[in-house]
């Protein structure tokens, strides 16, 4: 079994995809010669040909658009925006084509089309590079939303991804592309979309999180070892999986959810009104969000006030410990 | 150009003298830093500058007295730019920052997290309860996981937790707890208005190792709670020459192994007791605190206090008035029998009218017993021990018993404590005496 990083594992689900399905092409800026800024689709033109593989102008909302075309012609386009802050002039194609063919043509066409694009900050790069725009995806009807937080997990999830006969927004951890290493099974297999993940059971208080804040959960929740803590891995955003979300406030009470994305009507948002819908009564505190500021991510020099590390949402998962009825 | 007038400070100062001038005249100054130290009758106040700018005169001297309302200071605001610079300087990004970033590459290997297929689980679930209701139970101290819910799929209503709460305040019939079912104590607990309610400290979170306590120590917390809470306690520190006794008893103890009986002080102890409550008749009583009426008891059942593995019990010699020293002491070693056994009955622990408790068996001299309430004192004896006294002009060897005696001091006074004590003494110095009687 090989043990690869986050980005390796990307580069090995969209090879064996590929492999075994001809009617799927990549392409996006530098994705072909240079294999991507990342990396991330390095090799791929030199094994499956510059038709499958190529590079794009710099030109999301073509990029976005020409890949609806192709799926509608039978093609699995695999798209990849630069960073995850250069999808705007592609959004007008998710957002009123892509996100909507299936309803437009009333069933009669789907688009199976990932479109990958790297995300979030603590990488010290400029600001429309830094962002989480997880809210934008998730809000819109007819996209899936997948955030991978682990090697092993991009591997399956990009691969249910690509499998999906819907569009599927793919938001890859940028800080955690080479970060650290995990064994990942050689052959492919997949991670249903739509499902999260209980990283860790706990029976004191639940914290939700997903993409590069997972690892940083999982620091803090050794920061506060008197605390039985439950780690949900969302992995999906959209669809939320509301079950395991309920299933697991239902049992601890409590809940904190972390996410890099802004705090005002961002995902945790979203959360927190599924909880008091459906696990209302099962509440010994109130639900707490630990979220971006409602700010520009800042410059590479002020960064650091702005990423959410470990002893803050150790202090957070103290703060609703300490809760009073 | 901002006049800056001396303004009135509070504390009713209306002038104050210069003691320092921290600026002079051509100066920049900042808003909010120190211009001035003003020397008033009541305080040296540091007044800060109101505005940012350039001084362009004093309004007094140092060891100048100024009034409210006279000009302090003129400061020329427009020329602050020449000092400071533009008011806000942007903020140099570093040049080197890049397109990509910094991508952290490391070669950490995590935990695997290849998956099995999922395995059934028993749902774990909380109790269902609003949150009012999650309030209303922290309100009334009751713990919501006791709470049988009566509402929709096991829901807690709001009467739930009332009716948990109301049940608590029963006593329990049947239980055997050292403390005696008082009706009275019961009701004035059910009063929030009359007795505060106990005061929450939350140590949920105390880090440590916890352990359940046992229903005997629960009961002391309920009963000790309760007489600290009610009860103004005084104690009375004394001391007796009993030589005497202490002669009497060795002299005696061969005898009464004769009879089975171990004879300690104990009996001697009870029995000079209940004379002296005799005397005393306000020491057998209780307060009925809702109907402001003392409760004279025209029977004599003395508790004592023992220490048994599970903690503090006190049970009670009934009729102690009517016993010699020999059934005092065999009634005495059945209790303390019955209490390291745990076979103490509730009839055992009930209608005791005065306590005696005996902190010497650990050494110690004097203590601050707490009442056993509803009782209204409680006397404590401390341990026997030889020291010298003066007696007729000449320094003698005498056995030394300290007493501890705590009153209620709602009925009872220093004076009559004062009066009980010597009654008390008299007795138990005179061996004979608390025979013959």
């Amino acid at each position: 079994m090989a043990t690869l990083n986050l980005l390796e594992a990307v580069n090995t689900a969209l090879d064996q995809m590929m492999e075994k399905d001809e009617r799927i092409v990549v392409y996006g800026e530098d994705v072909g010669f240079e294999g991507g800024v990342f990396r991330a689709t390095a090799g791929l033109q030199k094994k499956y040909g510059e038709d499958r593989v190529f590079d794009s102008p710099i030109a999301e909302g073509g990029i976005v658009g020409t890949a609806i075309g192709m799926a509608i012609n039978g093609l699995k386009p695999v798209v990849e925006i630069q960073f995850s802050g250069f999808m705007f002039p592609g959004y007008n194609q998710i957002v009123t084509h892509l996100a909507r063919y299936r309803n437009r043509s009333r069933g009669k066409y789907t688009l199976p089309v990932v479109v990958r694009m790297p995300y979030g900050g603590g990488v010290k790069a400029l600001e429309h590079h830094s962002e989480s725009l997880d809210s934008l995806f998730a809000h819109i009807p007819g996209l899936k939303l997948v955030v991978p937080s682990t090697p092993y997990d991009a591997k399956g999830l990009l691969a249910s991804a690509i499998d999906d006969p819907d569009p599927v927004i793919f938001m890859e951890p940028k800080r955690n592309y080479r970060a650290f290493k995990q064994e990942v099974p050689d052959e492919l297999y997949k991670i249903p979309l739509g499902k999260a993940k209980v990283v860790q059971e706990g029976k004191d208080i639940t914290v939700i999180c997903w993409g590069a804040l997972v690892r940083e959960v999982e620091k803090a929740v050794s920061l506060v070892p008197n605390v039985s803590v439950e780690v949900i891995d969302l992995r999906t955003i959209a669809p939320l999986d509301q079950d395991t979300i309920i299933e697991s406030v239902k049992k601890t009470g409590r809940v904190l959810i972390v996410h890099e994305a802004y705090k005002s009507f961002g995902p945790g948002a979203e959360i927190i009104s599924l909880i008091n819908e459906k696990a209302f009564l099962y509440l010994e505190a109130a639900p707490v969000r630990l979220a971006g500021f409602d700010v520009t991510v800042p410059l590479p020099k002020g960064e650091h006030h702005f990423i959410i590390e470990p002893k803050q949402i150790a202090h957070e998962i103290k703060k609703i410990m300490a809760f009073q009825p | 150009m901002y006049d800056f007038k001396f303004a009135d400070i509070g504390e009713g100062i209306h002038e104050g003298k210069i003691l320092k001038w921290n600026y002079k005249i051509g100066d920049a100054v900042k808003e909010g830093e120190t211009l001035v130290v003003i020397e008033t009758d009541k305080v040296n106040a540091e007044i800060p500058s109101p505005v940012s700018g350039t001084l362009k005169s004093l309004g007094a001297k140092v060891g100048d007295l100024i009034h409210v309302g006279q000009t302090l200071v003129i400061i020329d605001e427009q020329n602050i730019n020449e000092f400071f610079g533009p008011a806000k300087t942007a903020v140099q990004e570093s040049e080197e920052a890049g397109v990509v970033g910094e991508l952290v590459v490391s070669e950490e290997i995590i935990a695997s997290s290849i998956e099995q297929a999922p395995v059934e689980k028993v749902s774990e679930r909380k109790i269902i309860a609003s949150p009012v209701a999650r309030k209303l139970a922290s309100e009334l101290g009751v713990d919501i996981r006791t709470v049988k819910g009566t509402g929709e799929a096991g829901r807690i209503m709001k009467e739930d937790i009332y009716r948990t709460f109301e049940a608590r305040k029963q006593p329990k019939v049947g239980e055997v707890t050292p403390e005696v079912p008082l009706p009275k104590v019961i009701e004035v607990e059910a009063t929030p208005s009359s007795v505060p309610l106990k005061p929450r400290v939350d140590l949920s979170h105390e880090v440590g190792r916890r352990e359940k306590i046992s229903m005997v120590r629960k009961a002391i917390v309920k009963s000790m709670t309760i007489s600290k809470q009610i009860i103004p306690h005084t104690t009375l520190l004394d001391e007796l020459d009993v030589t005497d006794l202490v002669n009497f008893r060795t002299s005696n103890k061969a005898l009464a192994q004769d009879h089975q009986v171990k004879l300690t002080y104990m009996p001697f102890v009870i029995k000079a007791a209940v004379l002296a409550l005799k005397d005393y008749p306000l020491f057998n009583a209780s307060f009925d605190d809702v109907a402001e009426e003392i409760i004279y008891k025209d029977y004599y059942n003395i508790g004592i206090a023992i220490d048994t593995k599970d903690g503090l019990i006190v049970p009670n010699v009934k009729n102690a008035d009517r016993l010699g020293i020999f059934q005092l002491a065999k009634k005495v070693e059945e209790l303390q029998t019955k209490a390291q056994n745990k076979q103490l009955v509730l009839e055992d622990l009930a209608k005791g009218t005065f306590s005696i408790t005996n902190f010497g068996a650990f050494d110690a001299l004097y203590g601050a017993p707490i009442i056993k309430h509803p009782e209204l004192a409680i006397l404590g004896i401390g341990k026997i021990t030889k020291k010298p006294i003066v007696k007729d002009n000449q320094i003698v060897i005498a056995d030394i018993l300290p007493i501890s005696l705590t009153v209620d001091h709602r009925i009872i006074d220093g004076a009559d404590a004062g009066r009980f004590s010597i009654r008390f003494k008299e007795y138990l110095k005179n061996p004979l005496f608390l025979l013959m009687n």
